[in-house]
């Protein structure tokens, strides 16, 4: 009995951790593509008001609203892609910053179809967290494939060097595209769960505050690995939980972990951790790199 | 009432120009995108609030103060946040990264210490009188903000381009290297350019919070996304393009609030962010470029 409550008063939160990693998986394929973008937030938004209007006022039930989330989500990414696929520095990181202006403020003034400030309210719940485990474990697979696929190594070129990956033939623009639209997809597939899971949703919950959380879960985790992203979230998530003072200053530790993993851990918590069980391993059997290096 | 409108844009975008010129300066000089500088802009508004209420300084006396404590502010940041940052070679994305970051501890301090109300300066503050002339009418409040606005470009143009110390900022950030064997102090040069950049914040600070009578700790947010505007507009690192490009600004956003929405005007300022980048990503003043980088 105390087992199954305990179990329950902490399901609110692990749906979050859920629902909070895919947003997270969107910020990461992005920074491992190489590009600078700081939109999840804006594909968030997109993909839960098209969930949650979709389920109000078609009849057509969640798998079509999820379906026409991740549509619209990726059609953003590619649309977003267009000015963005020629610039590189810090540029994508302004313009993704103000496509997610662009994306909240059009949420609160198009108030026939999005409720204004007020938002939607009584979308109903069909997201259990066997559904969530479910998407998240898709979207895990379908990242982990394509990691290892052609598209993977372009993006861990374009990552490392722009212009080498340019000079190798990699058609950096080509693989732009494919990175917002993946990222749109992902992050809109969060964002209809989101809806799906939460009864009701505002504008600005998908403001500044969710971009930043995004970033800073990926970089927390680790900007290389998919595990990264899920591990950043649900420290971010769980660690405001365990104790109160931190709760409180929930934001200040945020921030301050920001700047702390990017300059002493700039690989980020799994990623470190990762390099330095290759480290070990290779000292215990050194044999093992060098009879690689001879086949 | 059009051309009333069309003065009080000038007023407005002469204030933004003030706020962007800080980050255009420092990512000028030294390519690093600030994010936390709309932080040292509403620091330098609370300052200016707590010296006037708190301390019965009169208003010039706490607007100086405002200058020189964002100033420090910002002084800070560069030695706590992007000098280790700096050290470890860090690239764009950590910089970006790294001031998110500290842009969020700064504004949760302020959200502590304001517990966050939002504050309005004492009624007498500021002695507003209104000057009237062929039917349009300016504040008193306004023509000191156009003059305070214009002998600071002026300041800055003259210290960058007429003394030693503008020599040593150009030097570093034409070559970092080269200027060191010169006996240059980078770090020396950075804290200047923090410092210059700070003291612009503050002051917009102050008089922002003057003109509109409120301050709180969201207000650097939404008036920082603008700023990234106006520095794309007029070309990243050139000064006199931001002048023109926070003017237009200004102007655009006056009149959109007054004809159209106030709700839109966050949408319609950054459609433009996407056209002037799908069109001219260097900017539409990039023809007047202040020349102070190798080219």
């Amino acid at each position: 009995m105390t087992m199954l409550a305990f179990v329950s008063s902490y399901t609110p939160l692990f749906d979050l951790v859920l629902i909070y990693s895919l947003i997270a998986l969107s910020q990461y394929v992005s920074f491992r593509g190489g590009v600078l973008s700081l939109a999840p937030a804006g594909f968030t938004l997109i993909g839960a008001y098209t969930g949650a209007i979709m389920i109000k006022s078609t009849g057509l039930g969640a798998m079509a609203g999820i379906c026409a989330s991740i549509a619209m989500g990726a059609c953003a990414g590619l649309l977003l892609a267009l000015p963005l696929a020629r610039l590189r520095g810090v540029f994508p990181a302004i313009a993704t910053i103000g496509f997610v202006q662009i994306v909240v403020s059009l949420a609160l003034y198009a108030e026939p179809l999005t409720g204004g400030a007020v938002g939607l309210t009584a979308i109903p719940k069909v997201a259990t967290t066997p559904c969530l485990v479910a998407a998240l474990a898709a979207v895990v697979g379908l990242l982990s494939v394509i990691n290892r696929s052609n598209v993977g190594s372009a993006f861990d070129a374009i990552r490392q060097d722009v212009t080498v990956a340019e000079s190798l033939g990699i058609r950096v623009a080509h693989y732009y595209r494919v990175n917002f639209a993946l990222s749109g997809a992902i992050g809109a597939v969060a964002g209809c769960l989101l809806a799906y899971n939460t009864y009701a949703i505002t504008p600005e919950e998908f403001g500044f505050g969710m971009l930043v959380f995004a970033a800073t879960a990926v970089i927390l985790g680790g900007r290389s690995s998919i595990a990264g992203a899920i591990i950043g979230t649900a420290i971010l998530l769980v660690l405001p939980e365990l104790a109160r003072p931190l709760h409180d200053q929930r934001l200040l530790m945020q921030g301050a972990l920001l700047i702390v993993i990017i300059t002493y851990l700039p690989q980020g918590i799994v990623d470190t951790a990762r390099e330095l069980l290759r480290q070990r391993r290779s000292v215990r059997h050194p044999v093992v790199p060098a009879r690689k290096v001879a086949a | 009432m059009f051309t009333q409108q069309i003065i009080n844009g000038i007023v407005t975008g002469a204030v933004y120009a003030l706020l962007a010129l800080g980050l255009t300066l420092v990512f000028g000089m030294h390519r690093i995108l600030n994010f936390a500088h709309g932080a040292v802009f509403m620091w330098g508004g609370l300052i200016g609030y707590y010296l006037v209420t708190a301390a019965n300084f009169p208003f010039w006396a706490a607007f100086v103060c405002a200058m020189v404590g964002a100033g420090l502010i910002s002084i800070c940041l560069d030695l706590l946040v992007f000098r280790p940052l700096r050290r470890r070679k860090g690239d764009e994305l950590s910089t970006i990264v790294a001031s998110i970051g500290a842009n969020l501890v700064l504004i949760t301090i302020a959200q502590q210490v304001t517990n966050a109300q939002s504050l309005r300066f004492p009624f007498d503050t500021f002695p507003l009188e209104f000057y009237r002339a062929y039917g349009l009418q300016i504040s008193s409040l306004q023509v000191v903000i156009i003059v305070t606005v214009v002998l600071m470009v002026g300041g800055l143009l003259v210290y960058l381009f007429k003394t030693p110390l503008g020599a040593q900022v150009r030097a570093v950030s034409i070559d970092e290297p080269a200027s060191t064997l010169l006996g240059v102090n980078p770090a020396r040069v950075y804290l200047q350019t923090f410092f210059l950049s700070g003291m612009l914040a503050g002051a917009a600070g102050a008089i922002i919070g003057l003109t509109f009578n409120s301050i709180s700790y969201t207000m650097g947010e939404s008036l920082m996304l603008q700023a990234f505007v106006v520095i794309i507009l007029g070309g990243l690192g050139s000064i006199v393009g931001t002048v023109a490009a926070g003017v237009l600004i200004g102007m655009i956003q006056t009149l959109v609030t007054a004809y159209i929405s106030s709700e839109l005007s966050d949408a319609i300022l950054f459609g433009i962010l996407f056209i002037v980048l799908l069109v001219r990503p260097n900017g539409i003043f990039a023809g007047f470029h202040v020349e102070h980088r190798a080219a």
